[in-house]
């Protein structure tokens, strides 16, 4: 009770309040300000636009992260000679420190030399090295590249889990019957594992809305906004203008747009749960 | 079932290796890499060299090892003696009903840079900031709802009639929880302290806005202030991240079972 308290619902309350008042980090609640910092939250296009990113953000790479975690783990199931030695080495990146997630894919995209202008210039590419992190356009598509790498592991696993736990009878029985491939697929197997695909599905927006560390280690918001997500927008609030009003509002409009885009997910995944 | 093994299915999981290590592996090359071998271009160093090796074990790495240790079980094991009580009142006594559950949980759905302020402000009261204990008290408190929602799962699945009947004989609440539901939750603690030992061992955060000198400072951050040094030394950086990861990745090898079996417990209720 006393964790839920300290954890839950004091900074809460602190962010809250924070949000409503004219705050310092130094000085806290120094002046009561109602809406004010909400209207200029809203007003700001750097605000806006980063609630905005983080959206196409997280559903891009949450899609790309299951459709690619949903064929690891049927492949994993089908194929008779993936032991434990080979899941747990498809596990690694899920357990990797996200710092560390940040510095292997820094190298990689790394102009001078890393693996990524290595293997274009290897496949005939002989123009200027190529500078993913320090392009408006391709920054953050390198940044979901690397938290795609980070994070498919777990929906595999979970995929993979549900599919050990199928009744193995309705697939034998189904496959007596002459369904097979693809229909076996569509009708028996995707039914039974559809609720743990969406749970994981809503379980990776989630991390994806949460992404920080990748940011700060690998862009710094950068070039420019272009991969400025809310949480380092909180961070430069917070810690850098030490306008806690500012990050308090941002907090606050972040949790608005996690709750609505993800409660289509919600819904879907109970459903499915409940069939 | 008759498993049937496709070629298709090998593939995709020759595929999905190969994603999943090759970052890997170029991080383990960068280590042995000289300075001038990093920006040539190339795949593997022609001389392997232990250089980098050497130089990160002699920077501030090792004590971060330490320091994350110490803060991840610590962490973990008070993270278990909070969660445990409350999973198993919320599922025997139906404490606080459905909404408790997602209650607790709902902080997690918000990046955890939000709580650092005001985490900040209370450990500077509390007098524990920049130490292992304040960090290992953030750590305990903030992976709790995460492990009271993984317990739950093997909660259910203890069969009542064991509770009730140590009831009967006149056990209290405390005696049936210590001495009938901990020994057959076992696997199920150690699966969530694993998994809890892990997130926080990774935690950067929290770590790096808490703590301001190496005597505190975990895995992560000696990493993030290498690199932002002025002269960013990849080599040692790669090194240092590949020591860094050991202790956890010795942890997915050994633990792997149970770290499995945690995870799935949780969102296959």
């Amino acid at each position: 009770m006393l964790s839920l308290i300290v954890l839950g619902f004091y900074p809460l309350i602190f962010i809250v309040l924070t949000a409503l008042s004219e705050s310092s980090l130094g000085r806290p609640f120094q002046e009561w300000v109602g809406t004010a910092n909400l209207e200029a939250a809203l007003g700001d296009d750097d605000v806006v636009a980063s609630l905005l990113r983080n959206t196409i953000y997280a559903i891009f790479v949450s899609a790309a992260s299951a459709v690619l975690g949903v064929a690891t783990a049927l492949a994993l199931f089908r194929s008779a000679r993936s032991g434990a030695v080979v899941r747990t080495l498809l596990l690694l990146p899920m357990i990797t420190p996200p710092v560390v997630v940040g510095i292997l894919w820094k190298l990689i995209f790394n102009p001078s030399g890393g693996l990524f202008n290595t293997v274009l210039s290897f496949f005939g590419y002989s123009g200027d090295p190529v500078s993913v992190l320090a392009s408006p356009t391709f920054a953050f598509l390198g940044i979901a590249v690397a938290d795609v790498w980070e994070w498919t592991p777990l929906i595999a696993l979970l995929v993979f889990a549900a599919l050990l736990g199928q009744d193995p009878e309705l697939t034998e029985a189904a496959a007596l019957d002459g369904a097979g491939g693809i229909r076996l697929f569509a009708q028996i197997t995707l039914p039974a594992i559809a609720g743990t695909i969406a749970a994981a599905f809503l379980i990776r927006i989630v991390l994806a809305f949460k992404v920080f560390d990748l940011v700060y280690i690998m862009t710094a918001g950068g070039p420019g906004q272009s991969t400025t997500v809310p949480a380092y927008l909180i961070y430069q609030a917070a810690l850098q203008q030490f306008d806690l009003g500012r990050a308090g509002t941002i907090t606050l409009l972040l949790a608005v747009v996690v709750t609505v885009v993800t409660l289509p997910v919600v819904a879907i995944t109970r459903r499915l749960h409940h069939d | 079932m008759i498993k049937r093994s496709s070629r298709l299915a090998t593939v995709t999981v020759g595929v999905a290796l190969l994603f999943t290590l090759l970052p890997l592996a170029y991080l383990l090359s960068v280590s042995l890499m000289k300075q001038g071998e990093i920006s040539a271009g190339i795949v593997w160093p022609s001389n392997p060299e232990w250089g980098n090796w050497v130089d990160a074990a002699a920077s501030r790495l090792p004590r971060g090892i330490l320091n994350s240790v110490i803060t991840s079980l610590g962490g973990a094991v008070l993270t278990l003696v909070i969660a445990l009580p409350a999973a198993w009142a919320m599922v025997r006594y139906r404490t606080g009903g459905r909404t408790l559950a997602a209650t607790i949980l709902s902080p997690w759905l918000l990046p955890p840079i939000v709580a650092v302020v005001p985490l900040f402000t209370l450990l500077r009261v509390l007098g524990l900031n920049n130490t292992l204990a304040g960090l290992t008290i953030v750590y305990a408190l903030a992976n709790t709802a995460v492990a009271v929602w993984l317990l739950e799962g093997f909660v259910r699945k203890l069969p009542v009639e064991l509770d009730e009947a140590a009831q009967l004989d006149g056990a209290g609440a405390f005696r049936v929880l210590g001495s009938i539901v901990v020994p057959l939750l076992t696997p199920g603690l150690v699966a969530v302290g694993v998994i809890v030992a892990v997130l926080n061992y990774n935690e950067f955060v929290l770590a790096t806005f808490l703590t301001q000198g190496p005597e505190a400072q975990t895995v992560p951050v000696v990493l993030s202030l290498m690199l932002g040094e002025r002269l960013q030394d990849f080599g040692k950086i790669a090194a240092a991240s590949l020591i860094g990861v050991i202790p956890v990745f010795a942890a997915a090898v050994f633990l792997q079972r149970w770290l499995v079996a945690g995870l799935v417990s949780g969102s296959v209720k």
